[in-house]
Formats: C-alpha cells, structure tokens, sequence
C-alpha cells in the first residue's frame, strides 16, 4: 500500500471499497455460470452470513465492542417478522422494516446496558443476553412454538429472485457502512476501539458512538434474519445458537477484521468451505474453529492483511 | 485573567481525603507547575479537573463557566485538553490519522484537520514516522503525537501529566520547545511534574500540594524556597543548618 | 414443606460445591490475565470425558479414573496457555488484537473446537459415568442423599480446603498470588510470571475437569455438557467478583441454592435464564461482585 501524502485510513478505506464493489459485481455476475438452485442456494446463504459479518465487524472489528449476540439478532429479527405474519398477517413489506426496527430497540437496551463495560465483561453480558432470547424463545412454545420453529411467509418462491434480493441487502448494507466509515464517525469508531479513554479526553462522544454503531450492527442482523426467515420460510430458535455466532467470529477473524470486503469473503470462503467439509465428514466446525484460532494467534489481521501486505510489496 | 479557577476542591476515598479543599488559578497565557512529593493529590487533582473523577465537594469555573461536573468529552470541546501519563494514543491508527481524528473530534473540517496536521508533523519532528501505526512508535514520539493532538486546536488550557517523565533527553528539547513556542503565541498551561529544572525553566508560577492540600502557592523560585515545600520534598529540616535547596544550579 | 425446603438447600449446597470447584479456576484465570476463558465449560466436559472413558475402556475403579481426569484438565490447561495465551503478554501489534478481545475470539473458537472434536471422535451420544460408590439413596437427617452425591461432595470440600491451603502456604501458592496482585513487580522479584501463569491455567483445567469427572455419573456427559456449568461459572465468578477465589466459593454456594429453590418454586425451564439475568444484574448494578474490586483506571 503506497503511504500516500494524507490519511492512510481514508486511502485503506476507499481501496476497500473498491474492492468491495468488485466482489458484488462478481456475485451479481455468479448465476450465469452457475445455474443450479442447489449452489445458489450456498452463495445465497453464505450473503446471509456475509450481513451478519459486515455487522460484527462494524460493531467488534471497527469500534471494539466484542459482542456475542449477532446470531440472536438475527434470530429475533427473524421471529418478530415472523410473528407479526403469523398472528396479525402483516405483509412483508411491513413486516420486514418492521424486523429492522424491532432489532434497532433491542439494540438500543442491550448497548445501553453494556455500555460501561469493557471486554470480557461486555462479551459475557452480550453473550447472556443472546442465550436468554434463545431459551426464552425455545421456551415460549404457546407464543413461538419452541423448538420447532414457526413457519414464515415467502417473497418469492424464486430461488434466483432471491439471491438478488439478497445481493441487494448485501450491497445496501455495504452501502450504509461505508458511508458511516467514511466521514466523522469512522474515525471515531476506531478511536474508541484503540482508547475509549484518550478519545473521550479529545472530544469525541464515545456513549454517543457506541450506540450509533450498536444499534445499527443489530439492526442489520435483524434485517439479515427476517429476509432469511422469508427465504427459507421458517425461523427457529436454532437461528441464534452462539454456534452460529461462533462461524461469524470466524468469517470475520479469517476475512479480516479491518475490512468490509475481508468480512465477505471470509463468509464466502468458511460457507463455502463448511459445506464442501460437511460433505467429507462434518468435520466444517472443527476445521474453522482452529482456523480461527490459528489465524487469530499467528495472522491476526486475517487474508485481507495478508493480501494487502502481498500488494504493498509488490508496489514498492 | 483568571481562565481556569479552582475552589475547595475535595475528593476522599474511603476514609482518606485525597484532595481537600484545593483552591488555585490558572492566569491566561502562563505556564502553572503543580508540584507535590508522590501522593500529594496532584493526579487526583488533575483527574477531577479533566472530567474522569467527579469531585465531592468545590468548584471549577473556566472562562467564568461552571466546568465541575462536565464529563471529560465536554471539556475537551470547551478547550480544557489533558495529556496522560501513560501516553494514550490510537494504536493501531496512523500517527498522521491520530492527528487528523483529534482535530476532526474538536470540531474541524476533514480539510483544515488535514492542514494542521501536515504542519505540526513537521514541528514535531514526526515526519519520518507518520504513516506507522502510533503503537509503533518510541515512547518519547507517542509523547509528542500526543502533544499534537492536543494542539491540533488551540485548547484554552493544557493541563501536561508527567510529560517528561522517562523521555530521552533530545525528545525532551523537543517538547519543551514546542512548549515554549506555543506559549510565546499565548497558550496556556498547567504543568504536573517531579522534575524541577524542568517546572524552574517552564513555568513562571507554582502550586505545591502535600497530603491533598495546598501549602504554597507563588512565583517558582519562591515556591521552591519556601520551607514547608522542601520540608515536603525532603523531609523535616534542623534548626542552624545549611537550608536545602530544591534548585540546581546549572 | 420444610423438609422439601431442607432438601432443597442441602442439594443447592452440594450442588454449589461443585460450582465452586468449576468456578474458582475461572476466578484464578482472571485475577491474573484479566480474561474470561470462554473454553471454561470444555474442560468441564473433558474431565467428565476422560473420568468415564478410562473407567468403562480401561476396566479400572472410578477412584483410579478421577485423577486421570485431573491430569487431563491440568494437561489441557498447561497447552492451552503455552500455545495460544503468548500475546496476552506481547506489547503491542499492528493488525492485531488488543488482549481482551483476543481472549474472547481464541477461547470461543477453542470452545466450538473441543467440543466439535468430542462430538466427532467419540460420538454425540451421553455416557452413563460409573459411580463412585454404588450406594442407593440414603437418609442423612431430613435430606435425601445418594451415595455418589454424598462422596462426591465430600471429595469437592477436601479438594477446595487443599486448594485454599496451597495457594495460602506453599510456595507455588505464594507466587500465584504475587503474580495475581502485581506481575511486573513478581517479576521483578523474580518469579517467573510465564511459568506461574502456565501453573495457574493448569490448575484452573484440573479443577474443572474434576467438577466433570464428580458430576460425570449425575448428569450423563454428553460433548456439549460444558456449556451450562460454563454459564454457571461466569454468573458465580462475577457474582463474586472476577479474581477473588474466596468470592467464588461463597457465589457458588449462593447461586446452587437459589437455583435449587428457583427450579422448584420458579420456572424449571427458564432456570438457566434465571443464571443469566442474575449475571446482567450483578454486571449492571454491583460489577465489582461482592468480593471484587471496583476500578475505572485512569
């Protein structure tokens, strides 16, 4: 990476972007070669994956916050379109902003909570918190079913259609985040991450940006739920075990924890490698969990790093 | 002109009264020390000032306004800047971007933020390592990163932790240069430190705390000449001998 | 209504025993690293592991499998810090992870590692652990007891008293507690802060897995009967306070009984959820603990 005369955070940031916007043309372009449903299927889930990533990584990459309850997000955001389809036969297009919204408000009450907490603390609260929503939701079977699930309305019964619903959403919330990267807040999400202290001490409203950041990293997830509770037509408590969680962690700490296009790909490549290992012996979760701990014991920065270290030499 | 004033400033910590009823100004455009043997309150004094302790009792006023209760992010807009002991910087963000996020978080354009901060790598002499990640850097450079970005705007007061503490002796000159030049146009500062050739060469004014209270107050030289400051610093003295000196000729 | 009342509380106390077993090297491991080991639960399930199968595979009396599960946790824990625990020392690095976050993302992964690996190598289904002593229940006073709850109990409070006498008067003890307190300064008086923190992360491992491998015929192991004593050990440890292993102890036997009485006159399914929101509380409203300290460093 050329050390340009300015900010390198605005240079790495637009490089990025760049990048990004590579990969989506590359996905938009994806089913023209590959036609079947059932591979659609994988890189439309792994885009599932890939909002849950980008909203991870906002929230720990990028501000520090080291949340344990992405994967309940999304499952709440999943059970409250769910419901209000099941019991008030609410139309998606309702329903849907509906599940954005409900998950914005949790995250509101969650990021007030943890707000003075730091590190571990914050992660075992965000962790609680996550396996309290599952086994209240597993529990309330005269609401929700329990375990079994509750079934949801569709868009569309075009697989194809949806994964261009999907690349939308995916887009849209890359979208939204390199907006919120790019100007103030960016800037000061990282600052909060590197020293809470010394930024507060420059100036910068640090409650002020945690709850920014930790509303809307919920609200996506939220978001990624309830499109996903429409595409596979079901929620289940199963949608926010801390396992799902857990390949989050990986997706974004093998991607990259810096980067926006880091977390795609990582999602791209733990889905699409977990599906191809389930088929060898169900062995994805042991091969991603020591991926993860190798990748954060020995490359931290994850691929993206790597790749931008490669290109940085190669420009010198 | 008063800018920052300081009245009966308490802080106990279980039954031990850290700071008790501290009373002091900062004059616009001087330099004030804050001195004190270790755990004469001074860190305590300074943590209330800069927003991170809420005070039990007293009152801070700067510019007339009452500051005693505003967290440190407040004081930092109203232009009461503090650096730390224990230098704190954005690690793993560029030393120029550390810059460039100080002045944007005061409130100045990405543009002028940018500007400033092309000038002061160069005052600081930073210019070889700007682009390395600040946890890269050497003590005595995070030091000065923090100076610049205290200064990236123009605070009404700096109020300096220890800043020469455990720094090479060239970075030093650095630092007390830029001191000095950013007093020749006006600023203002209040400066905590053991060192005293240092407070002597700085500062113009001296508040001297022992066990949370203030026991002189005055020009330099006469503070340190006082007896119950050296008494402080060195313990009890005996009648008919030589008086100690807490100043070293040079 | 007060015998139930009596059964309940001896049961929440026998049961509080082995939390303190579980939670006190949890207590440990963050009083020195500042860290929560989110793997915590796995040396649990380990240790249960390790109990079960050398005693059924290797024909051997249960008394001769527990120490075999200890040496395992204990193992476990030494690896464990010696491969992946180096950066929490190291100083800075670019791209990198700051300590904490580090902490979480290592022992989560670790976490979905063993207990994938478990699941994959000896199988999902649950054992039945042999019991200690083949005693069927028995009366002591009001309360109602099995021979393996009653021995097993007994074996966690000699255990528990060893441990409060190494870390008090042996010399290892005496290190761990300077190197909790202080490392620099241990250091500079010459302790080895490295070796001790392998020593502490082996302890902690052992204990866990001796929870395990005593519960281990009360609850039927299966690889993912880690995860709530897990949850359990982080609602006692911060209950407690983080770092203080008397806390623990006394958290333990606070959160055994009221979980007993909850199950019971509260919700038996949400009993879990009760741990939980105990934790949010604490960590909203009192997060030293009871016996922790309070602290924003400046």
């Amino acid at each position: 990476m050329k050390a340009g005369p300015a900010s390198l955070w605005r240079d790495r940031l637009a490089f990025d972007a760049r990048a990004a916007v590579l990969l989506c043309a590359v996905l938009a372009a994806l089913p023209l070669v590959i036609t079947g449903p059932y591979a659609q299927g994988i890189i439309l889930v792994s885009m599932y994956f890939a909002i849950l990533s980008l909203a991870w990584n906002a929230l720990a990459g990028y501000t520090g916050q080291f949340s344990l309850a992405p994967a309940a997000f999304a499952m709440l955001g999943g059970y409250t379109t769910a419901l209000l389809d099941f019991y008030w036969h609410v139309p998606l297009v309702l329903a849907i902003p509906a599940a954005i919204v409900s998950t914005a408000l949790l995250g509101l009450v969650l990021g007030k909570l943890v707000l003075n907490l730091s590190g571990p603390y914050l992660s075992l609260t965000t962790l609680a918190f996550a396996e309290i929503a599952r086994v209240v939701i597993g529990n309330s079977h005269e609401f929700t079913r329990g375990d079994q699930g509750m079934h949801v309305a569709t868009l569309t019964e075009s697989r194809l259609a949806y994964y261009y619903i999907f690349l939308a959403a995916l887009v849209l919330v890359l979208a939204v985040l390199y907006f919120m990267l790019r100007g103030r807040l960016g800037r000061f999400m990282t600052a909060v991450r590197d020293d809470a202290i010394g930024a507060e001490s420059r100036g910068i409203d640090v409650v002020r940006v945690k709850m920014i950041v930790f509303c809307t990293s919920c609200a996506i997830c939220g978001l990624a739920g309830s499109l996903y509770g429409t595409f596979s037509q079901l929620v289940s408590p199963e949608l926010g075990l801390l396992q799902q969680t857990g390949l989050v962690l990986a997706m974004v700490v093998i991607g990259g924890m810096g980067s926006l296009t880091g977390s795609v790909v990582g999602a791209l490549l733990v889905y699409l490698g977990s599906e191809w290992l389930r088929e060898l012996g169900n062995v994805q979760v042991i091969v991603f969990a020591l991926l993860v701990i190798l990748f954060a014991r020995w490359v931290p920065g994850g691929l993206w790093s790597a790749a931008v270290a490669r290109i940085g030499r190669k420009q010198a | 002109m008063n800018l920052l004033v300081v009245d009966e400033l308490s802080k106990r910590f279980g039954g031990v009264a850290a700071v008790n009823g501290v009373s002091f100004e900062v004059r616009e455009g001087e330099i004030l020390g804050l001195i004190g043997p270790n755990g004469s309150g001074k860190t305590t004094v300074l943590n209330m000032l800069s927003g991170f302790l809420p005070p039990d009792a007293g009152r801070i006023t700067m510019d007339g306004r009452d500051v005693t209760r505003m967290p440190p992010a407040g004081l930092a807009q109203a232009g009461i800047l503090r650096m730390f002991q224990m230098t704190r910087v954005f690690t793993r963000t560029s030393a120029f971007d550390n810059l460039l996020t100080a002045g944007m978080a005061r409130g100045l354009s990405e543009a002028e933020s940018t500007r400033r901060a092309q000038s002061l790598v160069e005052e600081l002499t930073l210019g070889p390592v700007q682009h390395l990640d600040a946890g890269q850097l050497s003590g005595g450079q995070r030091k000065l990163l923090e100076f610049g970005m205290c200064f990236i705007e123009a605070p009404r007061v700096a109020m300096l932790d220890e800043p020469f503490a455990a720094v090479h002796p060239v970075m030093r000159e650095v630092m007390a240069k830029f001191i000095r030049a950013r007093h020749e146009q006006g600023a203002t500062f209040l400066l905590v430190s053991h060192d005293m050739p240092i407070v002597v060469d700085l500062c113009q004014r001296a508040v001297c705390m022992n066990a949370g209270r203030v026991i002189a107050t005055g020009g330099v030289h006469e503070v340190l000449r006082d007896h119950q400051v050296i008494e402080a610093y060195l313990g009890e003295t005996h009648e008919g001998d030589e008086p100690p000196t807490l100043e070293v000729s040079t | 209504m007060l015998r139930l009342s009596l059964d309940l509380l001896a049961n929440g106390l026998i049961y509080g025993c082995f939390y303190a077993l579980m939670a006190v090297g949890l207590a440990m491991i963050f009083g020195v690293l500042k860290i929560v080991n989110f793997a915590h639960g796995e040396f649990f399930m380990i240790g249960a592991y390790t109990y079960v199968l050398v005693a059924l595979n290797f024909s051997v009396s249960p008394w001769l499998a527990l120490p075999c599960a200890a040496i395992g946790g204990a193992a476990l824990g030494w690896i464990v810090e010696r491969l992946l625990m180096r950066p929490l020392y190291a100083g800075y690095a670019s791209w990198g992870f700051m300590k904490d976050e580090y902490a979480v993302v290592v022992t989560f992964g670790l976490s979905l590692l063993l207990v994938n690996l478990v699941d994959k190598v000896v199988g999902p289904y649950s054992y039945k652990g042999p019991a200690l002593i083949e005693t069927s229940r028995f009366a002591l006073g009001p309360v109602m007891l099995t021979g393996q709850k009653a021995i097993a109990t007994v074996v966690a409070v000699f255990i528990m008293i060893a441990l409060a006498l190494f870390l008090k008067k042996s010399v290892w003890g005496k290190q761990i507690q300077a190197v909790a307190q202080n490392r620099l300064g241990a250091s500079l008086a010459g302790i080895d802060a490295t070796r001790t923190t392998s020593l502490i992360f082996a302890i902690s491992g052992m204990l866990a897995a001796l929870s395990g491998a005593l519960l281990a015929p009360l609850v039927n192991p299966s690889p993912d009967v880690g995860s709530f004593p897990a949850i359990k050990s982080y609602v006692i440890v911060v209950l407690g306070g983080m770092g203080s292993v008397w806390g623990a102890m006394i958290a333990a036997l606070i959160v055994g009984v009221s979980e007993a009485f909850f199950s019971v006159y509260g919700s038996y399914d949400y009993r879990d959820a009760f741990g939980l929101a105990i934790l949010v509380l604490v960590l909203l409203l009192r997060p030293q603990g009871l016996l922790g300290q309070k602290g924003r460093d400046v």
